[in-house]
């Protein structure tokens, strides 16, 4: 009976103290997609994909909010809706950070041929105030120079480049930023590089003073840096496979955020406890993580993407900044004169080859005439012409064939529609069909209308487009030059090449067989 | 590099990105992701772009769009 007379305010006390404790938890918590009430206005029509809640154990705690954005490559048209959310959150007095995850270059001509390459990109990232840039492999397209420019702007972050003295002297291998609570996050950035020449996937001239080392195993060295802050971060251009193996082996992270393979983590993805993220690519998406951070450790964290195809606000000025941006001058600059127009498949398929030939010293260079989109360049050549004539940005594969692999290819593209089909350059060819209209010979020839030796294999250069459509035979499986047709266009003609040799000019033939008689 | 499509392996150069992957994979299965009939999927059933770099020994899944939700 005392017992239970005694206990009477004490229960009342353990009511009220738990009563408060599930209030406070509630204030503390972040918002799950189910109890998001009213988004920010900016994102009121966004898509809310996947929440997942983790411990949630605090009664306190300070909110972190992290935008990200990867492999962009200069798709600009977003950025005032991307501006209008950011906005509205760092007015909301969160901690906002914004953090780029690599590829902002390469993609979109008016942006790439920009003066310099890239400012727009450049220009809307700073009005965006980007806290962080872990620069992707599509960085360097422009070289050193414009990312040396991007570093002197932005805090930018990759701890497997190891430039030389006095190149890219601000890149640093992580940063610590400083929350408005006091909360410390550590972020370290990575790049990809490739198995075999062990570096980023652009044109190694791109990256002349630099060294690189693998993404994962720097990234194992850099555990340690966890006691540095509360939240720990890798920013990441190494890929989505990658981050999951970045997880498998450092569960010290909280977070990877990353790019390269332009994958839509919609749903969120926790591996081994680390939240990964990545937003998708041309800024269809903007990527939004939710941090809450108590007793200096992160106790609950979500993802999700914004699909920007479904958000209305914009800031004006971004979007008056586009418009401008868009009206790239540019792009009408003249590059190039030729004493006559070049008109036709055949000269202007001369011209593109000459050029991937040219540029890369190749012996050998293909162009299907379905990648020729101009009848004619005028006589003053512009960066637009090009883009007109040339407009897929396929890249530039080398593979290295013997002349009867060059012949199983001319085959398979002259029975498309048994007509010529591929323009050279380095040889000529002649295609001659029997009675029957079938192919019976292809003459492959050198510039002195010689024999092409068939004891040696030659360097070959085809758009990306005819290396995975055309089945034909070839032992070597090739390799991207990390170029475009239209860049070896562009540079060839820069070159100040006589433009008068296109004229009437001719490298493959058909030669048609004889009539079948009819008796 | 060699990359699996729906289980099938293609054999295929350094740097091809998916879209490269996909149409020597099948042209007709290219041209319905283009035309937004389908999508291309990591093996973890993430969304990925035509220009998505690979690593070699990557896989891609292509399936059709659920009508209640099409392909972006």
């Amino acid at each position: 009976m005392k017992r239970a007379l005694s206990s009477g305010p004490v229960l009342r006390l353990l009511l009220f103290a738990l009563l408060g404790v599930f209030v406070l938890q509630s204030c503390a918590s972040l918002p799950t997609s189910e109890t998001t009430g009213s988004p920010a206005p900016a994102e009121a029509s966004a898509t809310t994909r996947s929440v997942l809640k983790t411990e949630s154990t605090a009664t306190t705690g300070s909110r972190i909010v992290i935008f990200h954005s990867n492999d962009v490559h200069g798709k600009i048209d977003n950025f005032a809706k991307v501006a209008a959310i950011i906005d509205a959150e760092r007015k909301s007095g969160a901690d906002v950070f914004f953090f780029s995850a690599g590829d902002n270059f390469t993609g979109d001509p008016v942006i790439d041929r920009y003066d310099p390459p890239g400012e727009p990109m450049v220009e809307l990232l700073d009005r965006l105030h980007l806290d962080l840039l872990s620069p992707g492999n599509h960085e360097f397209d422009y070289g050193i120079e414009a990312v040396r420019k991007l570093s002197a702007r932005f805090r930018t972050i990759s701890a497997n480049i190891y430039p030389q003295p006095g190149v890219l002297p601000e890149l640093r291998p992580y940063a610590v930023l400083t929350a408005k609570s006091g909360i410390k996050l550590v972020v370290f950035g990575l790049i990809q590089t490739e198995p075999g020449s062990g570096l980023p996937s652009t044109h190694p001239d791109k990256v002349t003073g630099l060294r690189f080392s693998e993404p994962l195993a720097k990234a194992l060295e850099l555990k340690k840096l966890r006691a540095d802050g509360q939240v720990f971060i890798g920013l990441t251009h190494i890929g989505h496979d990658q981050d999951l193996l970045l997880a498998k082996k450092m569960p010290e992270l909280d977070l990877i955020i990353g790019g390269h393979s332009h994958t839509r983590v919609e749903t969120q993805e926790i591996v081994n406890g680390v939240l990964i993220a990545q937003a998708g690519s041309d800024g269809q998406f903007l990527g939004r993580v939710d941090l809450l951070v108590k007793d200096g450790r992160v106790v609950e964290k979500k993802s999700r993407l914004i699909d920007l195809s479904k958000v209305k606000d914009e800031d004006e000025t971004i979007k008056a900044m586009i418009v401008k941006f868009h009206q790239n001058p540019a792009m009408a600059r003249i590059i190039a004169r030729a004493p006559l127009e070049i008109t036709g498949k055949n000269a202007l398929g001369c011209l593109m080859t000459d050029a991937v030939r040219q540029v890369h010293g190749l012996d050998i260079a293909f162009q299907n005439n379905g990648g020729i989109r101009l009848s004619r360049l005028p006589q003053t050549i512009t960066l637009h012409d090009v883009y007109t004539l040339d407009p897929f940005g396929n890249q530039i594969v080398q593979i290295d064939m013997t002349a009867a692999e060059i012949r199983s290819l001319i085959k398979n593209a002259s029975e498309k529609r048994y007509e010529i089909d591929l323009q050279v350059s380095g040889i000529s060819y002649i295609v001659r069909e029997d009675a029957g209209q079938q192919i019976k010979e292809i003459k492959l020839l050198l510039p002195d209308e010689s024999p092409l030796p068939e004891d040696r294999t030659y360097k070959v250069g085809i758009s990306s487009y005819i290396a995975s459509s055309y089945q034909f035979a070839h032992k070597d499986p090739g390799r991207s030059l990390q170029t475009t047709t239209a860049d070896d266009l562009i540079l060839y003609l820069q070159s100040g090449v006589n433009l008068g040799i296109y004229r009437n000019i001719q490298r493959a033939f058909w030669k048609k067989g004889a009539a079948p008689s009819r008796n | 590099m060699q990359i699996k499509v729906n289980g099938q392996t293609i054999e295929i150069f350094a740097g091809a990105r998916v879209g490269d992957v996909l149409r020597k994979f099948s042209r007709n299965e290219w041209t319905l992701v283009r035309k937004k009939e389908k999508k291309v999927t990591d093996r973890y059933g993430h969304e990925v772009g035509l220009d998505g770099e690979l690593n070699g020994g990557e896989e891609l899944i292509i399936e059709a769009c659920a009508p209640a939700e099409p392909c972006s």
